[in-house]
């Protein structure tokens, strides 16, 4: 039954997801395109008398998944673009707590209210972040309803185990679209969080989560340990998946559902006799520099296509240390970039960089 | 000899205040912690604490506790409750954490009716940064950002926190007491206690609001802080219980 | 007969208890803490101390305890 496929929505399939991981609570506000996932959660949660609130801002929604998650529990907000920069301070909050918050941000359009056109427009916020401090977020970018809740999943479970804040970035595109997937079951172990979680100082000492350090040694040593704790998450949980990198000349890179006609562009340019592969990072955080750098480092050369104006071709840019040409094929939203406007961009920089072999 | 008065249990071995000399913040944690001896409910807490001269309570208390950013305590309290019904949940923040920057989280938390309890201390000022405006500044009031006092023009009105939050219908328990005299810390020791009870009751949101001196940023001696708080902030902000749901729904 | 002790160590010399105890048992003394504050000392040669605990309860810092 469970492997069973069902045609579902991108937002529906993370909130089932979210039920099935067992997500103790949901608290939200309505913004598209991500609304339905407050919807659906807002029925089932009370079915299984689970928490939901309808919080009265994102600020709020955010902070109480940080008091929540602090207990032990697995819970969740969602949100998107311009009401997750809301949540920045939070994350950065979270980050430093060490609270295994899980946030879905639906992109839409920015900068500003924007609008509900899909877009990438967010990687630098979810990637980068938009809270004080040196700190850093997992995130996680599916590419299709299935890997919505296969994300979805592995969200909370990274989460609770490296007790760090997890985004699974989607976008308007994956939220609002119908697909055949399966649930499965929730894959992954339950993480134990006795050592930490509050839950009433009862036959043991007090225990306080903050972030707040007045002594500077000790806030010093803190930024070390979170920073070292992510050079884990980078050694264990950095996922990619590539397509055709063996022979290829030319590895398009992308990431969330702009990797749907990605492939389709490529057969169109293999056909045409380019040695044309695929890499796409699943966690956009921790980013699969050392990958990327082994593939420079055999002479494959890099073409970022994105919905947005640049923002992961600057960490593959980083990521080649200058040894292969990157270029970017973009817009910066609304329509996704089609098969054509994808094959044509790739001739054009191809042609380029002969004329430029050419000229040198 | 017998010893008739000492420290809380629910306090913290060996803690040090780090308040100011003359401090009313120091009267009221004492209080809460009384009131949780009282109760016995110490092993069931898991408080919220915010950002202001309250930070550090948790250097204080011996309890469980999550930090909030600066105004988020309700909200982040809200999510304990939420993830854990069966625990005992409060807060402590300042006027400004809880009325200003925190207004929206505080009134619709007691409008949800969350079964959580909170003193808010007001001292008329954000006495962490160094005595600004804040919301409870009285008018004529000289602060940092008010040089010349508090006037409409440019600063609008203090706000009654107790009132407003006594006009929420999940309020369960709204009071605002003092600490200038005996008479009234014992008065603000029952108020928490009720404030705590209507949470244990089942009944909704428990809010006592303290009138506290903050001798430093009033440039004031903590008698004569006291003397202010009398003579100055009681007429504006009167003592009182503003509503009170007892059990039998009344 | 009543008897308070006050701990130096939590005590930051706000004065409070000097001007709250009814019967004036409690002084500025002539030593100084760290801060160059002058503490204070509890009197009660004449054994008048009530142990109303007045002190203690508008003690900001929790540095009074009463015995009776
Ligand atoms: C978002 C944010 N804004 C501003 C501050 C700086 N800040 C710290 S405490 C504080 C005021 C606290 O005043 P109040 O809540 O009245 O408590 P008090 O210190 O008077 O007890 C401010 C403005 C902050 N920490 N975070
Ligand atoms: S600044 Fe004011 S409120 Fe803060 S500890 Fe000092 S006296 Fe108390
Ligand atoms: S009231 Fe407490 S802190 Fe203040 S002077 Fe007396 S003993 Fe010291």
């Amino acid at each position: 039954m469970v492997n069973e496929k069902v045609l579902i929505k991108g937002n529906y399939a993370i909130a089932q997801a979210a039920v099935n991981a067992g997500c103790q609570c949901y608290f939200g506000y309505p913004i598209t395109p991500q609304t339905e996932i407050g919807e659906y959660l807002s029925g089932k949660m009370q079915e299984l008398g689970r928490g939901y609130v309808c919080a009265e801002s994102e600020l709020a929604a955010i902070n109480m998944v940080m008091g929540a998650v602090s207990t032990g529990v697995k819970a969740m907000t969602s949100s998107s673009s311009c009401a997750v920069a809301l949540m920045q301070e939070a994350l950065s909050y979270a980050a430093s707590d060490e609270l295994p918050v899980v946030l879905v941000n639906v992109m839409r359009t920015g900068p500003g209210l924007g609008y509900i056109y899909p877009a990438q427009g967010d990687y630098n916020q979810a990637v980068y972040g938009g809270g004080n401090g040196d700190y850093k977020i997992i995130v996680l970018a599916p590419s299709t309803v299935q890997e919505c809740i296969d994300l979805t999943y592995r969200a909370f479970y990274l989460a609770q185990k490296y007790r760090n804040p997890v985004i699974l970035l989607a976008d308007g595109l994956l939220g609002q679209m119908m697909e055949p997937a399966s649930f499965g079951e929730y894959p992954y172990p339950e993480v134990d969080v006795s050592s930490w979680a509050l839950t009433g100082a009862k036959n043991r000492d007090a225990r306080s989560i903050y972030s707040v350090a007045r002594e500077e040694k000790k806030q010093i040593q803190h930024i070390y340990d979170l920073h070292k704790k992510f050079d884990v998450i980078t050694q264990n949980e950095t996922t990619f998946e590539e397509f055709n990198i063996e022979d290829a000349d030319i590895i398009l890179t992308v990431f969330g559902s702009m990797t749907r006609n990605i492939k389709a562009a490529m057969n169109v340019l293999r056909k045409k006799g380019l040695k044309v592969g695929v890499f796409r990072p699943i966690t956009l955080s921790p980013f699969p520099h050392k990958r990327i750098n082994e593939l420079a480092s055999r002479g494959k050369d890099f073409i970022v296509v994105e919905m947005n104006m640049g923002q992961m071709f600057k960490d593959v840019k980083f990521a080649v240390e200058g040894k292969v040409n990157v270029d970017l094929v973009n817009r910066p939203c609304g329509e996704w970039l089609s098969v054509e406007e994808i094959v044509s961009s790739v001739e054009k920089i191809v042609e380029g960089r002969k004329q430029y072999a050419a000229s040198v | 000899m017998q010893q008739v008065f000492s420290i809380p249990k629910s306090m913290k071995k060996d803690f040090k205040y780090t308040f100011c000399p003359g401090c009313d913040h120091g009267i009221a944690i004492r209080l809460v912690a009384e009131v949780i001896d009282e109760l016995g409910i110490r092993e069931d807490i898991i408080s919220s604490t915010s950002v202001g001269c309250s930070v550090f309570l948790y250097d204080f208390l011996d309890i469980d506790c999550v930090e909030a950013p600066h105004g988020r305590a309700l909200a982040s309290a809200t999510g304990v409750k939420r993830a854990r019904p069966d625990k005992f949940v409060f807060t402590y923040s300042g006027d400004g954490d809880f009325a200003s920057i925190g207004l929206a989280e505080s009134m619709h938390t007691a409008l949800r009716g969350e079964c959580i309890s909170s003193i808010c201390i007001n001292n008329t000022t954000y006495g962490m940064t160094g005595g600004q405006l804040g919301p409870t500044t009285l008018l004529g009031q000289k602060t940092t950002t008010s040089p010349t006092g508090r006037n409409v023009d440019y600063y609008g009105y203090p706000i009654k926190i107790a009132e407003h939050i006594a006009l929420c219908d999940g309020t369960a328990y709204s009071a605002r007491v003092a600490l200038d005299t005996i008479p009234h810390i014992n008065q603000a020791k029952q108020a928490i206690k009720k404030a705590f009870q209507v949470q244990l009751d089942g009944l909704g949101f428990g809010f006592v609001e303290i009138l506290s001196s903050c001798p430093t940023n009033w440039h004031m001696t903590p008698e004569d802080a006291h003397k202010r708080v009398r003579e100055e902030m009681i007429p504006v902000f009167p003592l009182g219980v503003f509503k009170e749901v007892s059990k039998d729904g009344n | 007969m009543g008897k308070i002790v006050i701990d130096d160590s939590r005590c930051k010399s706000c004065y409070i208890c000097t001007m709250t105890c009814p019967k004036g048992l409690i002084k500025k003394s002539s030593k100084t803490n760290r801060l160059g504050d002058y503490m204070v000392e509890f009197n009660d040669e004449k054994g008048e101390c009530i142990a109303c605990a007045m002190c203690a309860k508008r003690c900001p810092d929790l540095a009074i305890e009463v015995y009776k």
